[in-house]
């Protein structure tokens, strides 16, 4: 039984943008499992793990395998092109931590956050006689390029832990915005972390793991699971459809997009806190949409609201799907041929002095409503910004969007992620400094 | 109100992409537009145009006013690839196939009226056509059908009645308010709303008049300012107790329900519209009534529940002479899954009831019945919205 160190190795080296390996032979739990074995043969050192490279008589798949590198520039599940699946779990700071428990929380993480992206096991058992360290749902599943995203609410950075100083002005409680009833289960949070995954078991099991390694320090706020990608953001992935049938994303801003994404994703030198430079702000909005009302609504009334056809994603100022928008084009009617309220007239950058995000939402569904018996589910919309008030700006502008009438805002948070680590930093050693 | 706004109008632009001898998907075929109101095709004119490296004239250069169909093929032309009807003076497109590369095929379709027009091909040696259609400017298909005719002329002396009715009724709700009186003003609050609520789809028409009368605090913005309607007035009457402040947002109500008077005195309807805002209509009630959400601080949900059904069910009534003979097995459907609703209504039945409102309290309807509820008013509107098709002539 051979066995090897695998932290920080079977990834890009240190300080580099993070990117996927895609096709890489990526470690898979069940090799853990029977490589090192649950109650480990001993050949752990230092807190690593062993693991048994992968049999050949079981060829991988390249997606399955694919893993993305912990560390770099930016935290990875930015820019990393979007997984399929979403765990998304935000946090509050348990009364009575003290902040060198949240310190030292925030180390912890780090650890088990570079395990679990490369296909590790949280922890290595030692006795069968205390409860194994990884929950160990993920055992045998390919890590399937998982990336774990972590923000800090506004809130952490009130009295509790002397962070006040350490507050971006950009980051505050988002206002009151148009078209949303949010419901306080579903609202705000100390700390987010953000799993992707093309394996929703692995996405999951990332969050449930880092709650039960903070437990006595943080505790659940909400959580949802994001099923389906509703962006894109690479160039090299096809544009996928949200609850509406309508491809979402096509203007998204793409990794390949340096420039765009230092003027409206990256914080830089403008912001008045050195630590965040290089993190970007979180925005997610839980948004339910009226499924059944929007399905009953005539084809050409859906393309309208949208701006878009359906099936081509074209906008119906004519062309293929990534043609530039004709907002002043006109229809024979005369009237436009995307028209005012049109949902993509309303985000667009052209209708908003330039203002643009980066869209990172996937679908969700909390089953049925339990009052109308109907699907409760919608598009769980996660963006990335520069400065929060981008998305204020935008939500505002869709005060009059006609896809209003199908949707509203019932959740939301606002988190600001710190920039990517160097292997031996830890999240939260610039905060604390 | 509902959520949102939209134009009164459809787009009239079909830009249907034919399928081209290379084997295109068909998911490709409908790449934008309005195909609900597409005329019919007997009426249609064909008009083929062939691009070449000299132009694209097309055959024929003159037609009639109406439907139209433009075929545009590109058999080998490598230096043009595209077509685009514009008007006389080239500076609107009023149409378009791009992407035609040598073998491919396609087109689009619109509703011309007479006038001159110029086909444009960039990169032929005569990249522009005349194309003149003559004629009498035609009116929409619908109008030739006295059936639908009548239904449109029915409807919009509905809303016309239901508006006056609407703004009469809050006079005397202001009337309550202005004498102090909070219970006589509960008692008018829901007897004023149901003339509303019938016709809410019109009153959309003029987004900004809905959010003044019947915006709700988070819809669509979360400004004090904003929120000046019925239900900033039921906020005041039930969760305050008070008729501090009633009687200028009263009068500011009635002001903005006579200038909807004013409008929908010239509003013209179609039947794609009167079936699709029956629709909506019910949505409505599938969500923001059944939620209790929409009269969350009176709870007179009932009233304005019923209201909505009743304002669809006059669009249905409207258009039965046409849908009989048209589509009789989803006139039955309509009228069978109503009478559901009605059966389920019928036991929250009171008399006076609350608030004289001949229904009891929605609050005392429980979670378990209102889902039977949605569950019927969900399978209404999922009749009504077959409607459309049926309609749009």
């Amino acid at each position: 039984m051979t066995s090897r160190d695998t932290e920080g190795t079977a990834v890009d080296p240190a300080g580099v943008q993070p990117g996927e390996s895609a096709g890489r032979r990526g470690p898979s739990r069940r090799q853990l499992l029977t490589g090192a074995g649950l109650f480990g043969a001993g050949a752990v050192a230092g807190g690593l793990t062993g693991y048994l490279t992968r049999p050949d008589s079981e060829p991988p798949g390249a997606a399955a395998t694919r893993q993305v590198s912990f560390y770099g520039t930016h935290q990875a599940g930015i820019i990393t092109p979007a997984q399929d699946r979403l765990a998304f779990g935000t946090l509050t700071v348990t009364p009575g931590t003290a902040r060198s428990d949240l310190r030292d929380l925030l180390r912890e993480w780090t650890s088990a956050a570079a395990r679990m992206t490369a296909g590790q096991l949280v922890g290595e058992d030692t006795s069968a006689d205390a409860p194994p360290v990884d929950t160990g749902e993920a055992i045998g599943s390919p890590v399937s390029g998982l990336t774990i995203t972590i923000g800090y609410g506004p809130a952490l950075f009130d009295q509790r832990f002397g962070l006040a100083a350490r507050k971006p002005a950009a980051l505050a409680e988002l206002p009151a915005l148009p078209n949303e009833d949010l419901d306080p289960d579903y609202t705000g949070g100390d700390l987010c972390i953000q799993a992707c995954s093309d394996d929703p078991l692995v996405a999951f099991h990332a969050v449930r793991n880092m709650a039960r390694i903070g437990m006595g320090a943080v505790e659940h706020n909400w959580m949802e699971l994001g099923f389906g990608r509703t962006s894109t953001t690479s160039t090299a992935q096809a544009t996928p459809r949200n609850l509406l049938g309508f491809k979402d994303g096509t203007r998204n801003i793409k990794a390949e997009q340096t420039d765009l994404l230092n003027r409206h994703v990256w914080a830089g030198q403008e912001t008045d806190q050195p630590w965040m430079r290089g993190g970007s702000y979180l925005v997610a909005r839980k948004i339910r949409i009226f499924v059944e009302n929007w399905d009953r609504d005539y084809l050409a009334d859906q393309e309208n609201v949208i701006g878009r056809g359906k099936v081509s994603g074209a906008p119906l100022s004519g062309g293929t799907e990534f043609t530039t928008p004709d907002f002043a084009a006109n229809a024979a009617s005369g009237l436009p041929a995307i028209p005012a309220h049109a949902h993509i007239r309303l985000a667009s950058f052209e209708h908003n002095g330039g203002t643009r995000i980066l869209r990172r939402g996937y679908s969700f569904t909390d089953g049925i409503d339990p009052q109308a018996g109907t699907l409760l589910g919608g598009l769980f919309f996660i963006a990335f910004m520069k400065n929060p008030s981008q998305f204020i700006q935008l939500q505002r502008s869709l005060a009059s969007d006609a896809l209003n009438e199908y949707i509203q805002h019932t959740g939301s948070g606002v988190f600001a992620c710190p920039p990517g680590l160097r292997a031996g930093q830890h999240w939260g050693d610039s905060l604390f400094t | 109100m509902r959520r949102g706004r939209r134009g009164a109008a459809v787009a009239a632009v079909t830009a249907a992409l034919a399928l081209a001898a290379s084997g295109c998907a068909s998911s490709g075929s409908h790449s934008g537009g309005s195909s609900g109101t597409a005329a019919s095709s007997d009426k249609t004119t064909t008009v083929t145009i062939d691009l070449t490296p000299q132009g694209c004239t097309p055959k024929p250069a003159t037609i009639t006013a109406g439907a139209v169909q433009f075929n545009v093929t590109n058999k080998d032309a490598g230096s043009v690839s595209e077509a685009e009807l514009r008007t006389g003076d080239l500076a609107k497109i009023l149409g378009e196939q791009e992407n035609l590369t040598p073998g491919l095929s396609g087109g689009f379709s619109l509703q011309l009226q007479p006038g001159s027009y110029t086909i444009n091909c960039p990169g032929a040696t005569q990249p522009h056509a005349t194309f003149t259609v003559t004629g009498k400017a035609t009116g929409p298909a619908w109008e030739s059908n006295p059936q639908l005719a009548a239904a449109v002329k029915g409807y919009s002396s509905y809303v016309t009645t239901n508006t006056a009715d609407l703004v009469r009724h809050t006079q005397a709700f202001c009337q309550a308010i202005d004498a102090g009186n909070l219970t006589q003003a509960k008692v008018l609050y829901p007897r004023a709303r149901v003339y509303y609520e019938r016709i809410e789809p019109v009153a959309e028409i003029w987004g900004s008049l809905d959010t003044d009368i019947d915006g709700r605090w988070e819809n669509p913005v979360t400004v004090a300012s904003q929120f000046i309607g019925f239900h900033r007035i039921e906020q005041l009457l039930w969760a305050n107790n008070t008729l501090t402040g009633a009687p200028a947002l009263c009068a500011g109500l009635v002001k903005n329900e006579q200038q909807l008077l004013t409008l929908v005195h010239s509003a013209q309807y179609n039947p794609l519209e009167m079936a699709s805002g029956a629709t909506d209509l019910i949505n409505e009630a599938a969500t923001a009534k059944i939620s209790g959400e929409e009269e969350r601080y009176s709870n007179t949900d009932l009233p304005v529940f019923q209201a909505n059904v009743d304002g669809a069910m006059e669009v249905v009534s409207l258009l039965q002479p046409y849908l009989q003979g048209k589509d009789p097995s989803l006139l039955a459907q309509i009228n069978q899954r109503h009478a559901a609703v009605a059966r389920q209504m019928t036991q929250y039945k009171a008399s006076p009831g609350y608030d004289e409102t001949g229904y009891v309290e929605y609050s005392t309807v429980l979670d378990t019945q209102r889902r039977q509820l949605s569950a019927a008013v969900n399978a209404f509107a999922e009749s009504l919205s077959k409607l459309s098709v049926q309609v749009s002539g």
